[in-house]
């Protein structure tokens, strides 16, 4: 069947449209840590836009900063999203003391130096930060 | 149609332009800090890079993700229908490709110089090894190691993450080749072009070339970019065919060449 060429353009829009559309059906994490059980806790969660979240070693970088921060349950790093969820117990931490968590030093794995002002939360769900 | 550009070939080259400007845009911004979002974000080769990584574990490679990966599933729906119509309706890299091979035409210099139907077919098999190597390293360490080597990234990402005084070294030599061989990244090196070349072999959408109507001038041969021989085949099966149309905008036959969707009743 003979078509008018101004299928393909059309096509191509189309085929855009979709891949940006269907990129909500395939999220995945680029890392997940999980600290502690739930068991008993008034679970929340809370999602920070973090920069400097860029990549899987990053994702893993701002999950470790809740190592010594007590009530965080789970955290799922997000790079493509520059994204970091994070499930906590509402009775013992807060949004706020998980950001100050996420903007602390960070040691860096591999030199073993200490990293400052590596990432800075930009928005905590959906709001930003000014 | 043959002497003038036609609309269509106008809201190509506006569309080549626009994804151009805004990938680089993209990058700047990235650069300067307004945004988060880089332009490997709206690469759909990062989606075949990440996609053993999102099959296996089901987590991203390096700073891919799902957009990269949507935007790579589409791209195969496309070419399942439309050819390789991302390359050069699309695809920054293509375009600059495209408008260094216009340029120098214009020149009326010898260049761009078309190599031999065999030395070409040959050089074409250079892009396996490039896909091979790029996506067993990326594959085995995670992470998108040859960013450092990517025109699109080197192009649009204002001096990005991982960019190097040889990287813009890479990028001239690309574009210098260019000068030399019409589309020389696209057709020998495009590791994105020969993942997509057996989904558009099978593409549906082909141009017929109506032999009782042509003039025989072999303008639609000289006119495609990526050397096929439109003029010699009645119709256009070839899987680098990226459906640019430049060949009936050259036709001066009207009806010589026409687009057909195949497998449906004529």
């Amino acid at each position: 069947m003979r078509v008018s060429p101004w299928v393909v353009p059309v096509l191509v829009i189309i085929a855009a449209v979709l891949g940006i559309g269907g990129a909500r059906f395939l999220a995945a994490p680029s890392f997940t840590r999980d600290y502690a059980a739930a068991a008993g806790a008034r679970v929340e969660t809370v999602r920070f836009v973090v920069r400097g979240l860029k990549c899987v070693d990053t994702a893993r970088q701002v999950a470790g900063q809740f190592a010594d921060e007590p009530g965080v349950l789970r955290c799922v790093a997000r790079a493509s999203r520059n994204e970091a969820q994070v499930t906590y117990d509402a009775a013992v931490t807060g949004p706020q003391a998980l950001r100050a968590a996420i903007e602390g030093p960070v040691v860096d794995e591999a030199s073993g130096r200490i990293v400052f002002h590596q990432f800075e939360v930009r928005s905590i769900d959906g709001a930003a930060i000014r | 149609m043959a002497g003038r550009v036609s609309t269509l070939q106008r809201v190509r080259l506006a569309l080549q332009v626009g994804v151009a400007a805004a990938a680089l845009i993209a990058g700047v911004r990235l650069a300067r800090g307004w945004s988060l979002a880089g332009v490997e974000k709206y690469c759909p080769f990062g989606g075949l890079e990440t996609a053993w990584s999102f099959v296996t574990r089901r987590s991203f490679s390096c700073a891919a993700g799902e957009l990269n990966l949507a935007l790579f599933l589409a791209l195969l729906g496309l070419t399942l229908v439309a050819r390789k119509a991302f390359c050069s309706w699309v695809c920054p890299v293509g375009s600059v490709n495209e408008w260094i091979f216009r340029l120098v035409r214009r020149t009326g210099a010898r260049l761009p110089l078309e190599p031999a139907p065999r030395t070409d077919r040959a050089l074409r098999w250079l892009r396996l090894p490039v896909l091979g190597v790029i996506l067993f390293f990326t594959w085995r360490t995670g992470e998108l190691v040859f960013r450092g080597c990517d025109p699109y990234y080197i192009l649009t990402s204002a001096h990005g993450h991982e960019v190097k005084l040889w990287s813009y070294a890479i990028l001239a030599a690309v574009l210098a080749l260019g000068v030399v061989v019409p589309m020389a990244w696209c057709r020998y090196l495009c590791p994105l072009g020969i993942t997509l070349w057996p989904f558009s072999a099978l593409g549906r959408l082909r141009l017929r070339h109506a032999v009782s109507r042509c003039t025989a001038c072999a303008a639609c041969s000289r006119a495609c970019p990526h050397g096929i021989d439109v003029a010699g085949s009645t119709e256009v099966r070839s899987g680098e065919c990226t459906l640019c149309l430049e060949c009936t905008e050259a036709c001066p036959a009207a009806g010589a060449l026409e687009l057909r969707l195949e497998g449906t009743k004529p």
